[in-house]
């Protein structure tokens, strides 16, 4: 950590600033340029409160409170240089292997999920993604079929093999989702619901953490270290989209990202180009762009009619699309030296 | 165009709409929903202009004027249907190979843009980039060796045979540096510079234009029908990143609208990853995955000693680099059906 001091500050300012330090119980190191003070904090700076470093910030004599290391430690490469892979039913996230997870946004009925799930199988993709608690921007749209479907989630496993990714969205519902799914999705909205990450740390459960569409680098890999921290290694990063002016998109998919988290943590990543675009005709460009530039895996909305689908219809593929998508991921995936 | 008039409007209200509408010689459509009620603006709608636009949003009882078709015309696939290629002293862009345009931010001296042109000549670029006349966020910082400058590029060019691309400020300088240049860049600042746009539809070189990082996609696209309407139909559109909160990378790289374009344009449209991203560990990454997503090339910062490059040294990637890059995009551009 540094602390920037103003500018004509005297002697008596810094060496308060100084003992404030060792009252934190750190040594210093002071560095006095042309114009400027600098006090270095030395020691394992993550262990300073927040709410000291804001008072510290709050000092009128002191300019800027800088944090060097950074706020996570658990999902970083310096703590674990291994690749971690996710084993979901026998199927390995993070590893050679590219996932594929489709499926509806919503599970809407028995039929409709089982028929999907044919599809996302025959398709060759590995998991089945459907929402049975949904967050919807009205509390007047549908708000999902909740227990009744993750039953029915539960029989499209049965019927095909495929393992299941779903939302949770409440607390109290994680133990009755983990019954039932295999992998918790946290979806963009949650991503900061420090209750409910913290309660997934508890369990041992694989997580889809998606992010913040508001959310930065440090801040999406601390919504991570809050699930490690609890004991839960398994989290997969997911890149959904971020919230920018740019509006020929529902969000922008912001891509780069993913380089940057398989070179600072190593959780697996993977891409959701349905909400990353909002744009059904521009799923597959950027699935293939997600794969590119290295991400572990995508997930998918797929639909076996689209234009029906009760939530995201415009972002949704159809199942007929999937496969043909599908066979040029398993391509794609052999050019990186990966497969599906 | 249609105005949607508030709940609570009159239909004296609404008479004014029309009376309005029609003193500009077009026709008006109603519709009587549940709640309020509809104008659609029937005819050439070109003739509203901004200014009776928003003069219709002020008058009593409307609550929203919205233009419903686009802003732009010649650039659109609704007006032109096949992919504009556009010859380059015999490098072709928008075709199947991927053109890759490559150099230093800044022609800096004779030994160090001649060793950059025999380098990335030798490794397969298509174009040198290279600014002579330099945009800087501060004045005081280096403004480009001007003339000079073009002078240095053209002997590169000479020794070499790689054409020429590098950015123009200014209207009053489009005669000269059309005498070296090849390729004229509109960087992103000066993307809604209509005065310099206007000039560029006159003159015959073809315009490299930089989406301006506040630009939304029609922004984007009415800013490359200026030049089209001007007379030069060869303009090759460039994604290098828009402004967002997110703050790991320099820029937010958003290249969804690459396969939006395709979809939207016949024009070319090529990538920036180096600006896209601003940072050197990401430049390779996201060059993959433009070319996943289908653009027609690439732009990237290349410099014998990034370090001590005058000017964007941070996403600057060394000569031996640039080679490996080369080598590396082969791959992806075999996948999806392009060579390089």
């Amino acid at each position: 950590m540094i602390i920037v001091m103003k500018l004509g500050v005297d002697e008596s300012q810094v060496q308060e600033t100084i003992q404030k330090i060792k009252d934190l119980g750190f040594n210093t190191h002071l560095s006095k340029g042309e114009n400027r003070t600098i006090i270095g904090v030395i020691g394992d700076v993550s262990s300073i409160d927040e709410s000291d470093v804001e008072r510290l910030r709050a000092t009128p004599y002191i300019e800027e409170v800088v944090r060097v290391s950074k706020p996570y430690k658990l999902v970083s490469r310096d703590f674990n240089k291994e690749d971690t892979v996710i084993n979901v039913d026998g199927i390995e996230i993070g590893g050679k292997k590219i996932v594929v997870m489709a499926g509806p946004c919503t599970v809407e009925s028995k039929d409709q999920i089982i028929n999907i799930a044919r599809e996302v199988k025959n398709s060759g993709a590995t998991i089945l993604r459907g929402g049975a608690f949904k967050p919807r921007t009205s509390p007047k749209d549908f708000q999902g079929l909740g227990k009744e479907g993750l039953e029915f989630l539960a029989a499209a496993k049965e019927e095909t093999g495929l393992p299941i990714v779903t939302e949770v969205m409440d607390t109290r519902d994680v133990k009755l989702v983990s019954e039932y799914a295999d992998i918790l999705q946290v979806g963009t909205r949650n991503m900061q619901n420090y209750a409910l990450l913290k309660e997934l740390g508890k369990y041992d459960k694989p997580v889809l953490l998606k992010r913040g569409m508001w959310a930065t680098l440090k801040e999406f890999l601390s919504a991570a270290e809050y699930i490690l921290a609890g004991g839960n290694n398994n989290v997969m990063l997911c890149e959904r989209g971020i919230r920018t002016f740019s509006d020929f998109t529902r969000n922008t998919l912001d891509l780069s990202i993913v380089p940057v988290l398989k070179k600072e943590s190593h959780l697996p990543v993977i891409v959701d180009p349905s909400h990353g675009t909002g744009r059904r005709d521009i799923v597959k460009s950027m699935t293939l762009a997600a794969i590119a530039c290295g991400a572990d895996g995508v997930t998918i909305e797929a639909h076996t009619d689209p234009q029906k689908a009760i939530s995201d219809a415009d972002q949704t593929i159809s199942t007929l699309d999937l496969h043909e998508l599908m066979g040029e991921i398993k391509y794609i995936s052999r050019m990186f030296g990966r497969e599906i | 165009m249609i105005v949607i008039m508030k709940a609570k409007a009159e239909e004296e209200d609404v008479n004014q709409v029309i009376d309005a509408i029609k003193s500009l010689g077009l026709r008006t459509q109603l519709n009587f929903g549940a709640e309020r009620v509809v104008v659609a603006v029937i005819g050439d709608i070109s003739k509203i202009g901004e200014e009776n636009f928003f003069r219709i949003r002020a008058m009593k009882g409307v609550e929203n004027t919205v233009f419903v078709s686009k802003p732009y015309k010649l650039v659109s696939k609704d007006f032109k249907n096949e992919q504009t290629v556009i010859d380059v002293d015999g490098v072709k862009i928008g075709g199947k190979k991927i053109v890759v345009f490559a150099g230093p931010c800044s022609v800096e001296n004779r030994e160090q843009i001649m060793e950059v042109a025999e380098k990335i000549k030798k490794a397969g670029a298509s174009m040198i980039r290279g600014g002579a006349f330099k945009p800087r966020t501060s004045p005081k910082d280096f403004q480009g060796l001007g003339e000079e400058g073009l002078k240095l590029l053209y002997e590169a060019k000479e020794e070499t045979g790689l054409p020429i691309v590098t950015e123009i400020m200014d209207a009053r300088d489009v005669g000269l540096l059309s005498e070296y240049a090849d390729v004229l860049q509109v960087g992103t600042r000066n993307m809604q510079n209509y005065t310099l746009l206007k000039e560029l539809g006159k003159c015959d070189k073809p315009i490299l234009l930089k989406r301006g990082m506040w630009a939304t996609m029609a922004e984007f696209l009415g800013a490359a029908e200026y030049i089209i309407n001007g007379g030069n139909e060869n303009v090759i559109l460039c994604e290098r990143g828009i402004r967002t909160f997110s703050d790991f990378s320099r820029n937010t790289l958003d290249l969804s609208i690459i396969p939006a374009i395709k979809d939207e344009s016949h024009l070319p449209i090529i990538s920036d990853p180096s600006h896209g991203t601003g940072r050197r560990s990401l430049v390779l990454p996201m060059s993959k995955a433009s070319v996943a997503c289908g653009a027609d090339g690439l732009l990237i910062e290349t410099h014998p000693n990034p370090d001590k490059a005058i000017s964007d040294a941070d996403q600057t990637i060394s000569l031996s680099a640039f080679s490996k890059l080369m080598e590396d995009i082969k791959n992806i551009t075999k996948a999806v059906g392009r060579e390089v």
